[in-house]
């Protein structure tokens, strides 16, 4: 009697499945794409975060471009050397060493040395608020400081610390994704380097102006420039800036500033770069 | 009574100054002449400091062709040209000078009034632009660009602005009720522009009844219909007031010429009469000055560049309570965090108040009640414009009508969430233009 | 005058005095006289069974923004609305404990897993009813007879079956006779709490519309479907169906097209899409009523249809992109 149940609903259900099933292995030997086995390869050694760093809309793609082209001078930046490695040996080429990059925030308006302006109680994103009016900040050069950028970010690099972005150079793979963030354009890319100078300010505003509106900013008082040995410091708009090609990396323009936090090491962490200044 | 087809607010009117007849200022200590105060480029600064000026002496000059003259307020001493806080929330180029007291016009300006009618149309467009008129409602696109459309365009509707649908706003109000002979010749001038067949409309709400008595009996002998609207927000957006009088609807990407029309502030029409007639610029407009928060509101005739201290000052001093100043109307207005910033041409009010709902009033979840939808003069959905601009789908968004906006606030206004609709599509329009931008470098 | 501290935000600087808060206690509001009419029908119990049903939907709508760690929306009176709604769609005898159980259904499987206030998809307090109707459906159709003013507690009340009940099981002529139409009008009919007086509710309804706090689109296109609907077969057959008016004021259908069909949340924004949904909703009803295996097909309409809403939705929103794609970029 049981069996009387279970027969009909047992044969139409299986045979249901048997349909679908039949239909499923039709349709994928019927669409089956052909791929090279060398991409899925390279695609899993990739860092599959999809970033655009490399220029190339997703990791996949730049996997294909590379086992068409063979092209050694194509570079990940997220994966720096090892991955060259990997991949060289994998395709059996010399792949180009990428540059280490990394992105620097010009600015050191914390929520100590930027003068404020009104308190700010819109939508808390620096594009709602420049939108608004100057922003938090009385320099409208500055990290606005509600960090809209950090969203950006797909390797945690970034975190808003009293007002100010600090980008962890660590985690930091220098993939562009917080430039276009910013309303400000106070993040520019800089090569990884032990060590290096670049005045963190990003105020185009003339010496007096700047100083009434922050404490770290440049006021373009031309001493860096004057004790620079090798006229690797220029000052363009009211603004020093230092010439990385002539840089030697001798630190005695950090000595002269006059606002202290004006040059910072790139390799450091800001902090320490500020203890040393003090003592 | 006219109204727009679609959508509109009606929120508390506080016209606490309606009775109130303008009041001139005296000139200020300083003044802060910024070079920006239209659409457009800013104007070129054409003295230094040290500088003297006339009053009425031109000190920035049109940069380009959608820019417009700044003039000297007073005659003084220019102390510095530098960027200084704008009413908009930014920088400008700013002009300060120092006044010497006289308040002594230059030559050949303010001259006792001459009848217009023998003054050929170039003539007339040369001195409207000479004088640096703008639109005064707020918007600020440059009078003479305006008044020379593009030939193939056929104007055949003037309209004066005189809706004024901002809450507390009542500079134009007093402005109709004290000089409607000015207003009557100044849309006339305008009318002769485009020859015999255009029409002319005044539009005033129905809230300002002594307005619309004062205007249609000086008006309707010249040809010219005042019309009675219903008090209805945004009734003087020029779409809305377009819509209202003659019934054309303004297409998304049209402009208001694409139908045959032209709209003109009240002021703007009584600084086209004095340019014309009387050859003086635009250096002083009617503002109104009103809020809870201010010792006595009024309404002021001041000079262009008075800083907002100044007239706070002169209307009795702002209470420790305030919390906003607001350049503008409640509605479109914007909040400074200064009170060093100066007003300027499009400057029609200036509020001092206490919002206490500021700070407990977060963004909470749409609840999709569609009050938003059904308040739209537009006829968009703000609700989906924001929930797409916070998940940052530009391309969607502009699908959805992004630049149809014309941000003027009513979603705000209604949304019992208390989201900050427009505040998210203006965003969402940065954002985009930003984009744009970099796609084109 | 330096003392002042300014703050910066965008326009508008003035604000509605609407709120959620405002909504809802409004609506609340409006379904006050049905609440006081069912205490009139079904005595004390009533009230209890209200009282608890709305105190446990505020705490597990606390305890939820507990658990999720979002600012405290207990007293928004989202909570209390739909205690109410569900307290009025239950018979006045269901166990206290299942009224925990369906209050427990409404706020956190229906509302706060889909994300809170303004994400759910079904409207929380028909989800709690429909739930207690499939899972104790004795409980959930032994109707108590309406006694007015008897103010005991009603544990042993006599019971019996909705007039829907006994069309369903008995046919048209015995539902006839239960029945005058001016009984199932006041309300004086068994029933829920709260669907039984057609006059109570639609007193409520034209309060929310005068305030605007609904529209009348959805309502209306579920009374008209049902009307015609139900009329179209009892013009062909009065034997085996009951006339329009009959379905008309029995069971919850002036319940649910007014307070449950019309909730914000889970309504279509545009007015076509209100028309559509508030038609789907109605032929459903009618057909469950006239066909389906339960007497009553409200909450089961109104369900189904919110699930149609988002697609709704994205109608309207496609016409929209259409209309801008055909339309010139802005110089």
């Amino acid at each position: 009697m049981i069996s009387e149940a279970f027969i009909p609903a047992v044969a139409s259900l299986g045979s249901v499945a048997l349909t679908l099933g039949l239909i499923i292995f039709y349709v994928s030997k019927k669409f089956h794409v052909e791929e090279d086995p060398m991409v899925t390869i390279l695609n899993d050694t990739l860092p599959g975060v999809n970033c655009g760093a490399c220029g190339y809309p997703s990791c996949g793609q730049f996997a294909e471009v590379l086992v068409e082209t063979k092209d050694s001078s194509m570079t990940c930046p997220v994966g720096g050397t090892d991955l060259a490695e990997k991949l060289g040996d994998t395709l059996g080429i010399t792949m180009a060493e990428p540059k280490p990059i990394t992105a620097v925030v010009l600015c050191q308006g914390d929520n100590d040395t930027a003068r404020e302006t009104a308190e700010y109680l819109g939508i808390q994103d620096c594009w709602a608020a420049t939108q608004t009016y100057v922003g938090p900040k009385q320099c409208r050069y500055s990290c606005v400081g509600l960090g809209s950028c950090i969203a950006f970010c797909d390797f945690g690099a970034m975190r808003l610390e009293n007002g100010l972005i600090i980008i962890d150079k660590d985690r930091c793979t220098g993939c562009e994704a917080c430039i276009p963030a910013c309303p400000t354009g106070v993040i520019v890319m800089q090569e990884k380097k032990a060590e290096r100078y670049v005045i963190a300010c990003n105020s185009h505003d003339k010496g007096a102006a700047t100083k009434k509106a922050c404490d770290a900013g440049c006021i373009a008082c031309q001493k860096c420039v004057k004790v620079c040995d090798d006229d690797a410091i220029v000052i363009e708009n009211f603004l020093a800036k230092i010439i990385q090609e002539k840089c030697t990396s001798c630190g005695k323009c950090i000595e002269v500033c006059p606002t202290k936090v004006n040059c910072i090491l790139l390799e450091e962490d800001l902090k320490e770069a500020k203890q040393k200044k003090a003592s | 009574m006219k109204t727009f087809k679609t959508g509109g607010i009606h929120p508390p009117e506080s016209k606490f100054t309606e009775n109130t007849p303008v009041e001139l200022m005296p000139v200020p200590k300083e003044l802060a002449i910024s070079l920006n105060q239209h659409l457009g480029k800013p104007a070129k600064p054409v003295v230094k400091a040290g500088s003297e000026v006339k009053k009425g002496e031109l000190i920035g000059e049109a940069d380009g062709f959608i820019s417009a003259n700044v003039h000297a307020s007073t005659s003084g001493k220019v102390k510095s040209v530098k960027p200084h806080p704008h009413p908009g929330g930014h920088y400008a180029m700013t002009v300060f000078i120092t006044p010497d007291g006289q308040d002594e016009w230059a030559e050949g300006l303010n001259t006792d009034p001459v009848d217009w009618h023998g003054f050929s149309k170039e003539d007339i467009i040369g001195k409207i632009k000479n004088a640096g008129i703008v639109g005064m409602g707020g918007a600020g696109f440059p009078t003479n660009v305006k008044l020379a459309p593009p030939p193939d365009k056929k104007i055949d509707t003037i309209i004066l602005n005189g809706a004024e649908c901002e809450p507390f706003l009542t500079a134009d109000h007093r402005l109709m009720l004290e000089s409607p002979e000015e207003i009557v010749e100044g849309l006339n001038i305008i009318t002769s522009l485009f020859g015999g067949e255009a029409r002319a409309y005044i539009g005033i709400e129905s809230n300002k009844k002594d307005a619309i008595e004062t205007l249609t009996s000086h008006a309707s002998s010249k040809g010219i219909e005042v019309v009675s609207l219903k008090t209805k927000y945004p009734q003087g957006a020029e779409k809305q007031l377009i819509n209202a009088i003659t019934g054309r609807t303004i297409e998304p990407g049209e402009l208001p010429f694409d139908k045959g029309c032209l709209v003109q502030n009240i002021a703007t029409a009584v600084a086209v009469y004095e340019a014309v007639c009387k050859n003086k610029p635009l250096v002083d407009r009617v503002v109104t000055v009103s809020g809870l928060e201010i010792g006595k509101p009024k309404n002021i005739r001041a000079l262009v560049g008075t800083s907002f201290r100044d007239i706070s000052l002169f209307c009795g001093n702002l209470k420790e309570s305030t919390n906003q100043i607001i350049s503008g109307g409640p509605m479109m207005g914007k909040a400074v965090y200064t009170l060093d910033v100066p007003i300027i041409k499009t400057t029609s009010g200036m509020l001092f108040i206490n919002n206490v709902g500021i700070e407990k009033a977060r963004e909470r979840t749409c609840i999709r009640c569609g009050k938003c939808v059904d308040v739209c003069p537009q006829g968009l959905a703000p609700w989906l414009l924001a929930n797409v601009a916070q998940l940052r789908e530009f391309d969607e968004i502009q699908l959805l009508g992004l630049a149809n906006c014309t941000e003027c606030g009513s979603c705000t206004y209604v949304c019992p969430s208390k989201r900050e609709l427009v505040h998210w599509i203006k965003y969402a329009k940065a954002l985009v233009n930003n984009r744009q931008k970099r796609k084109s470098a | 005058m330096e003392s002042v501290n300014l703050k910066v935000s965008n326009a508008p600087f003035v604000r509605s005095k609407d709120s959620i808060e405002s909504v809802m206690y409004n609506v609340a509001l409006a379904l006050a006289p049905a609440t006081v009419m069912s205490v009139y029908l079904f005595g004390m119990r009533a009230l209890v069974l209200t009282v608890v049903c709305i105190l446990s939907c505020i705490a597990f709508e606390w305890l939820m923004d507990k658990a999720r760690n979002k600012p405290n929306s207990c007293l928004d009176g989202s909570a209390l609305v739909t205690g109410l709604l569900l307290a009025l769609n239950v018979p006045a005898n269901l166990p206290l404990w299942m009224v925990v159980t369906g209050s427990f259904i409404a706020i956190v499987a229906t509302k706060h897993v889909f994300g809170g206030l303004g994400y759910n998809v079904f409207n929380p307090a028909l989800v709690a009813r429909v739930f207690l109707l499939i899972s104790f459906p004795a409980a959930m159709t032994s109707w108590p007879m309406p006694a007015p003013f008897s103010f005991d507690m009603m544990v042993d009340m006599e019971t019996g079956a909705s007039p829907l009940g006994i069309l369903k099981t008995d046919g048209v002529q015995a539902a006839l006779a239960s029945l005058s139409l001016m009984d199932g009008f006041y309300g004086t009919m068994t029933g829920s709490l709260g669907e039984t007086s057609a006059l109570a509710l639609l007193a409520g309804a034209v309060w929310l519309w005068y305030k605007k706090y609904i529209t009348m689109y959805i309502p209306l296109t579920i009374m008209g479907s049902v009307f015609l609907f139900t009329g179209l077969f009892h013009l062909i057959d009065p034997g085996t169906y009951a006339s329009p008016a009959f379905h008309m004021v029995t069971g919850g259908l002036i319940l649910g097209a007014f307070f449950m069909a019309t909730d914000m949340v889970t309504s279509p924004l545009s007015i076509r899409g209100q028309l559509l949904f508030g038609l789907g909703c109605g032929l459903l009803t009618a057909v469950i009523r006239l066909w389906g295996g339960y007497p009553e097909g409200i909450s089961f309409a109104i369900l189904i249809m919110n699930s149609f809403v988002p697609l709704i939705d994205r109608w309207d929103l496609n016409d929209r992109k259409a209309e801008n794609k055909k339309k010139p970029e802005k110089p």
